[in-house]
């Protein structure tokens, strides 16, 4: 199988990154809605490469390590471009940008090492295919939901040493970052939930674990909101709670 | 016919030669009338702000025209000869000064953005008063375009200059809009005064302000719109607002890191901006340890605001790049010369424009 739309994407997200940081210290402001641009090209080539997947498989591509990595790196890069404006917050996309990259390069060597090949379904099951798409949605929104985190805790640090270069100038309100972490978190949620729900619906009910691991997501996410909207935590400590929740997040991808 | 500028600003003339030439507003189209009833003069535009009073004119002879305005000039404001010292541009000159100053270089803030509104307002009064034709018309248009390219594609504007904008800044950067922000000023002094006014002119509301001299706090308050409290009582409306600002003359800490961890503690998550303006500092440092709350002394807000500068004046060189790459591509279109069969249709250089578009008010 070729990977060659998957590199191109890399590169572009890589490049993008690059790019981003170099206009970030130049005198010159870059030119307006490059992140987008930029991530709008590296969408396109994910999605040529999940689209070839999709039809090596018969299915939606997540069949293999490799490319629930991709899927998920597409969910974040989508949630970008559909709610980084809104929450104005272009430079999501420059904090973004690395993550995908990794994702991709880690997506690359494993593919390259052991493709699979093609695992076509015994039956094709729409609730199986809505499942695994919304699942993997929500884990767009709680990689974002991190990303913003992140983010948050860069422009802490500098508000509270009082370094204002570039990066700082060029960093939404702490504010934004707080309600965008919030919002995230619910679309994260509902994502998943619709996800959990269809999989009641399948022809076949997931293994145990798969269950178990996604339950497990699906609480820590509900006890965070619960206790952002309880205990108000202070912002930082929420950030970092968020961060760790994706972490968690990942790791259990090995059992989906 | 070409183009010149005849003027001072705050870099040739002091203040008071300055505030002596200034024109009042509603005397600029009598003015106007005036200065193209002289002879030389075809066409002109009065700018008149705080740091600046020129002209900028469009004429045959541009020697004649220059002495002629400056002996209007004289007579007209009542300055002794050799008293003020006029520069003036011509051609290419002055119109570089002019996009220069439309981009906010030649600003005492570099990078301003209130010279450009005043521009487009002195060339709105000078079109709506016939005072201008073809050159001046291309001139003020092409230098609309540049101030924007400049702001727009330079970080000319970015960073603060001053202790105010140092203080609104940062309390941007955290709350993003300040219209829903609180603010509560400790000491009624001057600098409390201006930094509350900076917040304020960003949209931040609700000022109270404690002294303890409550008769002064009143003052303050009613000057702010806001409301005075005791000086007892400040610490009760501590979970009411965002940003404080202190700037008492106390020998000690005003604001303890204990009473803020007891404040913070009943927010559920609010951010506490504090801005320490006095010298002993009001503020124990230690309150910026605590999480969710930010803390600036005057050093760090000086420092801000040199490093704003210092950024500012390492952009002069960018900007005028961005400028001279915009001329090159477009050349400065009032000194284009008109094509041939426009000038004998019109049979006038001058006033064979149409007027430039209308000017919006920014």
């Amino acid at each position: 199988m070729n990977e060659q739309n998957l590199i191109i994407a890399t590169v572009i997200f890589l490049g993008g990154f690059i790019l981003a940081v170099v206009a970030l210290r130049s005198e010159k402001k870059p030119p307006s809605g490059l992140n987008i641009v930029i991530a709008v090209a590296g969408l396109v080539f994910q999605s040529l490469f999940l689209r070839e997947r999709g039809e090596l498989h018969g299915r939606c591509p997540i069949t293999n390590g490799a490319e629930v990595l991709v899927f998920v790196s597409w969910s974040i890069v989508i949630m970008y471009l559909a709610l980084g404006k809104a929450f104005r917050l272009s430079l999501l996309g420059v904090f973004t940008m690395p993550i995908v990259f990794l994702f991709h390069v880690i997506a690359i060597v494993y593919l390259s090492i052991a493709d699979p090949g093609a695992r076509p379904p015994d039956v094709l099951d729409p609730w199986l295919e809505m499942h695994a798409a919304m699942s993997l949605l929500a884990y767009g929104a709680f990689g974002l939901c991190g990303v913003a985190g992140a983010m948050y805790l860069v422009q802490d640090r500098q508000l509270k040493t009082h370094h204002t270069g570039s990066l700082f100038y060029s960093m939404p309100p702490i504010k934004y970052l707080i309600d965008a972490m919030i919002r995230l978190l619910l679309i994260g949620m509902l994502l998943l939930t619709i996800g959990i729900v269809a999989a009641f619906f399948m022809r076949e009910l997931p293994t145990a674990l798969h269950f178990a691991a996604s339950g497990a997501v699906w609480v820590l996410y509900a006890v965070l909101l619960g206790i952002y909207f309880v205990k108000r935590p202070s912002p930082k400590r929420f950030s970092v709670l968020v961060i760790g929740a994706f972490c968690f997040a990942l790791l259990t991808l090995g059992a989906l | 016919m070409s183009i010149f500028c005849l003027g001072v600003n705050h870099k040739t003339a002091p203040v008071e030669i300055r505030e002596r030439l200034a024109f009042a507003e509603h005397s600029i189209p009598d003015h106007l009338r005036e200065i193209r009833e002289l002879v030389h003069v075809n066409e002109a535009v009065v700018l008149s702000t705080c740091n600046r009073v020129e002209i900028y004119g469009g004429a045959e002879a541009i020697a004649d025209a220059v002495a002629e305005l400056t002996e209007y000039m004289v007579s007209h404001f009542a300055v002794e000869p050799g008293e003020v010292e006029f520069y003036h541009h011509e051609s290419e000159a002055a119109a570089h000064h002019l996009f220069e100053v439309a981009s906010g270089l030649d600003s005492m803030v570099l990078g301003e953005t209130e010279i450009f509104g005043q521009i487009k307002k002195a060339y709105a009064l000078a079109q709506s008063n016939g005072a201008t034709a073809r050159r001046m018309n291309k001139l003020f248009q092409q230098s609309f375009s540049i101030g924007k390219l400049v702001r727009t594609s330079t970080r000319i504007q970015q960073g603060s200059t001053s202790v105010g904008s140092a203080a609104v800044d940062l309390a941007e950067r955290i709350f993003g809009d300040l219209c829903e922000c609180r603010v509560m000023v400790i000491g009624a002094g001057e600098m409390s005064r201006t930094t509350a006014q900076s917040l304020l002119s960003r949209g931040a509301h609700s000022i109270i302000v404690s002294n303890r001299n409550f008769d002064k706090a009143e003052e303050l308050a009613s000057e702010l719109k806001g409301k005075a409290v005791r000086f007892d009582d400040w610490e009760n409306c501590l979970d009411e607002v965002d940003i404080i600002v202190s700037s008492t003359s106390a020998p000690h800490a005003v604001v303890k890191k204990e009473t803020i961890e007891r404040v913070m503690s009943k927010r559920r998550g609010h951010t506490l901006y504090l801005i320490d303006i006095a010298v002993p500092r009001d503020i124990e440092p230690g309150v910026n340890d605590i999480e969710n709350v930010y803390l600036s002394n005057i050093d760090q807000l000086l420092q801000i605001a040199k490093d704003g500068q210092d950024r500012r004046h390492r952009q002069i060189e960018v900007c005028r790049g961005v400028i001279a790459e915009f001329l090159s591509e477009k050349g400065i279109e009032a000194l284009a010369e008109i094509p041939e069969r426009r000038k004998l249709k019109s049979g006038d250089d001058t006033l064979s424009d149409p007027p430039g578009n209308p000017v919006t008010h920014s």
